[in-house]
């Protein structure tokens, strides 16, 4: 019956409850409302697209050999894929329990597709870029730096000085340094510390410097979740008779991992967000490609439709990261509930 | 028993560290041998030779590198100090209209966060200087008359000069910081206990006396070591000064490397000026929590 | 004189089908002590809360002073008015821990009745040795132990010279022997012709200082007699069956 005057009560009581409300509100409505329709306009009537649709195959995949596209393609593929039946998928349990299985094997399937080998015919790291890179230093550096991370906490929780004070000197001054600086070592300095003839590719060296790097971070959030572990858990092991490992590994360390997970979450963001660094450090990938398309004479000056692309694909890419986290985190709740 | 377990342990691992520290040493002293530079310090008092468009002190190319180097140093303690200040105003602004009753200005904020956080702030650092400085077609722009003029020479403020680069190195990094801030802003005022917002309101008090009064005490503890960390990143994030060609350490860092062709001295100096700047800023925000868990006796 | 508080059909529902308030009417006449009683999840903080706009609720009528609220999206301004003058004590106390026990106190007083600071420092000090607790004036809160922080609260709360008093269980939270010092002070209220609703548990504060007893279950008021018929006679098996809980 008074719904409608209902809705328009709420709507006073949240945007027009005093004078100041309601001209901040008629400003914003104003304002917000004349911005979206010179955007839509200028997206759609103003803006040239050209730059973007005739170099799409290279925001994707760099300069990969044209007849092998369908590797990264297929890689790429897959993440969509992977995400899509992580989040809206069946909830069967064998693919529920499959699915950390594929997500760990992505990275080193993704190093198999994009290097070669086994089959397929092999392909210079230089010939890598676009998205694919991005994804590929993303994933890899995750991948690595995880357990790098958690061993690094432990071993700053540990008992032995020795161990206690190798990982606080390595967290510490890793993470007073700016990622650029870190990056740039590997690029320049890594090659310098390898035996004289050995040589590694720099989208190795990207991965290991982004992994040196990463580390220490994930090792302060997985420490912030160890610390907020009360020490009844750990003398609830100790009655049942388990070993100091085994109450780590079994009963601390799950938990903590659980509590860090949303600071995690921000760090594998963070991450992708970061190998656009590399753009500047000599690798093509997402924000690279978009930086050698604006090189082009053909292309001069299309500065806001590729970075508006970029910024496009990069927020989705994000996003859907973050949603996985958080359909991980609620499916780890549930998971305790079931007990 | 257990005791010489442990030391056992902690002996193999100091072992298994220093072994790989001495063959990389080994290999980079091989490497510096087979490229025949060595190691020293003594370029540092040679002439610079590059010209800096932005210099605090008197700085000309026959300066040494020493010199050049402590400019950017200078150059860097500015725009982060400058971005500190703009990214903590936005930030709170945001983070106060995310919790908000308003829910225009909810919506606004969320979408501003949601915007921000979600994409490199390297793109985002182009974009202000290709795009909202250097693109600025009309020759001067000046809303605000003589006050403030904007053109894509870079901004004039109350008669002070600030290059377009160092515009948009501050707008970028403020921009990005700030939506962080309003993250650590909103959490802190989250944490206050929801007795307290009940308590005020049962008492009359209107929320703006409420929450200058009340909650904003309270949260501050809860607020500052976050507040910490967002800007210990605001200054290792500056770094990104040399993609819009600011010249800050590391961007002189670079530009030496590339003239001498030392980046492990270059590398170590970079290493000791962050590692000191990191000291500044954490022991700066230590003084401010002492002095707000002081005023607030919690 | 006109209920200081009239509920006409008060209801309320979090999800469909459970009720927090279903069908409430209830008035309090000037100067009287309404206790609220009934099982945990009963409705009784709920209603109390809605009577000076921390809550709101579905559907009924609801005058407060002779103030209407809406259950929804009420106008601020009445919801402010309501709240100068009805004064409330929590169950956790909600004391300001950055503010010194007088500063607590006087805040109010201040930014709300724009009161010079000496007046309002005078009147707590008076309010303070009512409550027998002027010596900790300059104290804060956690130097304070629960009994004396809940009777800071009520002192707090009547600094505004309130119409009308809520406690929302005023003593469940405190160490079993600080229970009579918070009682007594309540009782002494009660004394001086204090209009106030109690929803408590304390048997013995609701025979001898109620005017009547609220009884709730479910959101429903199941009874409202007297303290004598109540604890002695009640009408109803459920409020019965309730207080033989609560003796055992």
């Amino acid at each position: 019956m008074g719904n409608s005057y209902n809705y328009i009560k709420y709507i006073k009581r949240v945007a027009f409850s005093n004078a100041l409300d309601s001209i901040i509100s008629l400003t914003i409505l104003s304002f917000g409302i004349s911005a979206l329709v010179n955007l839509f306009k200028w997206l759609v009537f103003s803006a040239n697209w050209s730059v973007v649709s005739l170099n799409l195959p290279l925001y994707l995949f760099g300069s990969f050999p044209g007849d092998q596209l369908w590797r990264p393609g297929l890689w790429i593929s897959l993440f969509a894929i992977f995400s899509f039946i992580t989040l809206w998928g069946p909830r069967w349990s064998w693919l529920r329990k499959s699915l950390p299985f594929l997500w760990v094997s992505y990275a080193p399937l993704g190093i198999f597709l994009l290097a070669g080998g086994f089959g397929l015919s092999a392909v210079e790291s230089q010939n890598w870029g676009g998205l694919t890179l991005t994804i590929l230093l993303t994933s890899c550096s995750a991948i690595v730096s995880l357990p790098l991370g958690i061993a690094l906490a432990l071993g700053r929780q540990s008992t032995l000085p020795v161990i206690k004070n190798l990982s606080s000197i390595y967290i510490d001054t890793m993470r007073s340094l700016p990622l650029i600086a870190v990056l740039f070592f590997g690029q320049l300095l890594i090659p310098l510390f390898l035996p004289v003839g050995l040589e590694i590719n720099r989208v190795s060296r990207a991965i290991i410097a982004f992994t040196l790097f990463v580390s220490a971070y994930i090792a302060e959030d997985v420490r912030g979740g160890l610390q907020s572990m009360p020490k009844t858990q750990k003398e609830a092991g100790e009655v049942l008779g388990l070993h100091p490992f085994q109450i780590t590994y079994l009963i601390i360390l799950p938990q903590a991992l659980r509590i860090a997970l949303p600071s995690l979450t921000n760090q594998a963001v963070g991450l992708l967000q970061n190998t656009s660094l590399m753009a500047i450090l000599g690798l093509v990938e997402l924000l690279g490609v978009g930086r050698s398309i604006l090189a082009n004479p053909e292309f001069i000056g299309r500065y806001i439709e590729v970075y508006i692309w970029l910024a496009a694909i990069y927020w989705i890419v994000c996003t859907v990261m973050a949603l996985i986290a958080r359909h991980l985190e609620q499916q780890m709740t549930l998971d305790k509930k079931d007990f | 028993m257990k005791i010489s377990y442990n030391a056992t342990a902690q002996l193999v691992i100091a072992l298994i560290v220093i072994l790989v520290v001495s063959i990389l040493i080994n290999n980079l002293t091989l490497n510096l041998i087979k490229t025949g530079l060595g190691f020293n310090f003594s370029w540092l008092f040679r002439p610079a030779s590059f010209a800096l468009a932005e210099h605090p002190l008197p700085y000309s190319p026959s300066d040494s590198y020493a010199w050049a180097l402590f400019i950017g140093w200078l150059n860097s303690l500015k725009v982060i100090f400058y971005s500190l200040l703009l990214s903590t105003l936005i930030g709170t602004c945001f983070g106060l209209f995310r919790i908000g009753k308003n829910a225009l200005l909810r919506l606004v904020s969320a979408g501003y966060i949601a915007i921000i956080r979600q994409t490199p702030l390297l793109l985002q650092l182009m974009f202000w200087y290709f795009v909202a400085i250097l693109g600025i077609k009309k020759s001067i722009i000046s809303p605000m008359g003589n006050l403030l003029s904007i053109s894509n020479q870079g901004i004039n403020l109350l008669g002070v000069t600030l290059s377009a680069e160092f515009t948009s190195l501050l707008l970028g990094l403020s921009v990005f910081t700030s939506a962080y801030i309003a993250e650590v802003i909103r959490g802190g005022i989250n944490s206050v206990n929801k007795g307290q917002w009940e308590s005020f309101r049962s008492l009359g008090l209107e929320e703006s006396i409420g929450l200058y009064k009340i909650i904003i005490p309270q949260a501050l503890p809860a607020i500052l070591p976050g507040l910490t960390s967002q800007y210990l990143n605001l200054a290792k994030n500056s770094t990104l000064a040399i993609a819009v060609g600011y010249s800050d350490i590391y961007a002189i860092n670079d530009t030496i490397i590339n003239q001498t062709g030392r980046p492990i001295e270059a590398f170590i100096i970079l290493l000791l000026s962050f590692l000191f700047l990191n000291l500044f800023i954490s022991n700066g925000m230590e003084v401010l929590n002492s002095m707000v868990t002081r005023s607030t006796k919690l | 004189m006109p209920p200081i508080v009239k509920a006409t059909n008060l209801t309320k529902s979090y999800s469909k089908g459970i009720f927090a308030l279903d069908n409430v009417c209830i008035s309090v006449e000037p100067g009287e002590v309404l206790v609220v009683m009934g099982p945990s999840g009963s409705g009784k903080s709920t209603l109390i809360r809605t009577f000076n706009g921390l809550e709101s609720f579905d559907s009924g009528q609801l005058n407060i002073l002779g103030i209407t609220l809406e259950g929804h999206n009420n106008d601020e301004r009445n919801i402010h008015r309501i709240r100068k003058r009805v004064g409330m004590v929590f169950q956790q106390f909600n004391l300001f821990p950055h503010l010194s026990i007088i500063e607590n106190i006087t805040l109010a007083p201040i930014k709300v009745q724009k009161k010079k600071k000496a007046e309002a420092e005078q009147n707590a000090l008076l309010l303070l040795s009512q409550m027998g607790i002027e010596s900790h004036a300059r104290k804060y809160p956690s130097q304070l132990s629960g009994g004396e922080q809940q009777r800071v609260a009520i002192a707090r709360a009547l600094a505004l010279k309130p119409e009308l008093l809520l406690f929302d269980e005023p003593t469940s939270a405190l160490d079993p022997e600080r229970v009579n010092e918070v009682l007594d002070a309540m009782r002494k209220l009660a004394e001086q012709g204090m209009s106030m609703v109690v929803v408590t548990h304390e048997i013995n504060f609701a025979k001898e200082v109620g005017d009547r007893v609220l009884f709730m279950d479910s959101g429903k008021v199941i009874e409202t007699s007297t303290p004598d018929i109540f604890f002695l006679n009640a009408k109803h098996e459920r409020s019965r069956k309730f207080l033989n809980q609560i003796k055992k």
